[in-house]
């Protein structure tokens, strides 16, 4: 067994040793990446993970680094940046990853990627005709 | 500030080429020729063709520091890298039906589920899918 095979099996028995901490905050990872386009409240997360609601950020937190807020917003703006780059408008993209307000959209789209949703549109465009075929 | 370029050390730049674009599946981005045999060799990622490039160097034959550093943290099973994929299994199953060899077949850990490949040029190389 190598170095890095212990390692592994360290890390799993000392960090990742409670399978029902792990099962609640990976069934509310993928709920909300099967819903994020939907509006979502920590209740409903809660649900989904079968814990409750403070219990569920705690462990969120403490397994991926963020709270399912900030996990929301995140998986929403990766999907917004898909959206537009297939050429969806700022609005469109806005409701249809789950915000519910273009300014607040463009505003947290700036503060993740750092330009305006429809800055960050025009430059792909302008990229994408002057990458040489 | 943006990140562009990531280098992994290569022992043979031809041979790392055909298997980060014939296993793992990259696409070639640039191919400059150097000094000697040595290129400006880059790889990216087919679904991210914009994305940051992968630099396949030849430090390994040229420093032996570099060389030394590689071996040791191929010795120890350690991945010089990860790689995000969505679905682990089903990479390993593609990869080792290539014949591509393992240290670590797919194995959860936590919140992530990894497995580690041989890239043939002295980096074991881990892939990574977020549960």
């Amino acid at each position: 067994m190598t170095f890095y095979q212990q390692e592994i099996n360290r890390i799993r028995s000392t960090v990742y040793s409670n399978d029902a901490h792990l099962i609640a905050v990976i069934r509310t990872r993928r709920f909300i990446n099967d819903n994020f386009e939907k509006e979502l409240n920590l209740e409903q997360l809660a649900q989904a993970g079968l814990t409750s609601k403070f219990h569920l950020l705690r462990l969120f937190k403490k397994y991926y680094g963020q709270t399912p807020k900030q996990y929301l917003t995140h998986k929403r703006i990766v999907q917004s940046i898909a959206c537009l780059k297939g050429g969806m408008t700022v609005t469109d993209t806005c409701f249809s990853v789950g915000f519910e307000c273009p300014s607040s959209f463009s505003t947290l789209f700036k503060q993740k990627t750092g330009l305006p949703p429809a800055e960050f549109q025009k430059k792909q465009f302008s990229q994408s005709v002057l990458t040489p075929i | 500030m943006r990140v562009k370029v990531i280098s992994i050390p290569v022992q043979d730049q031809q041979k790392a080429l055909d298997f980060y674009t014939g296993k793992l599946g990259f696409i070639k981005k640039h191919d400059v020729p150097l000094s000697g045999n040595d290129r400006w060799l880059t790889v990216v990622a087919k679904e991210e063709p914009d994305g940051a490039e992968i630099l396949l160097e030849p430090s390994p034959n040229h420093l032996e520091a570099a060389s030394t550093y590689q071996k040791a943290l191929f010795n120890a099973g350690i991945p010089y890298t990860q790689f995000d994929v969505d679905n682990v299994e089903e990479e390993y199953q593609r990869l080792t039906g290539l014949g591509v060899a393992f240290s670590v077949k797919p194995t959860e850990m936590g919140t992530v589920k990894i497995a580690v490949l041989d890239d043939t040029c002295g980096n074991h190389i881990q892939l990574v899918e977020m549960l």
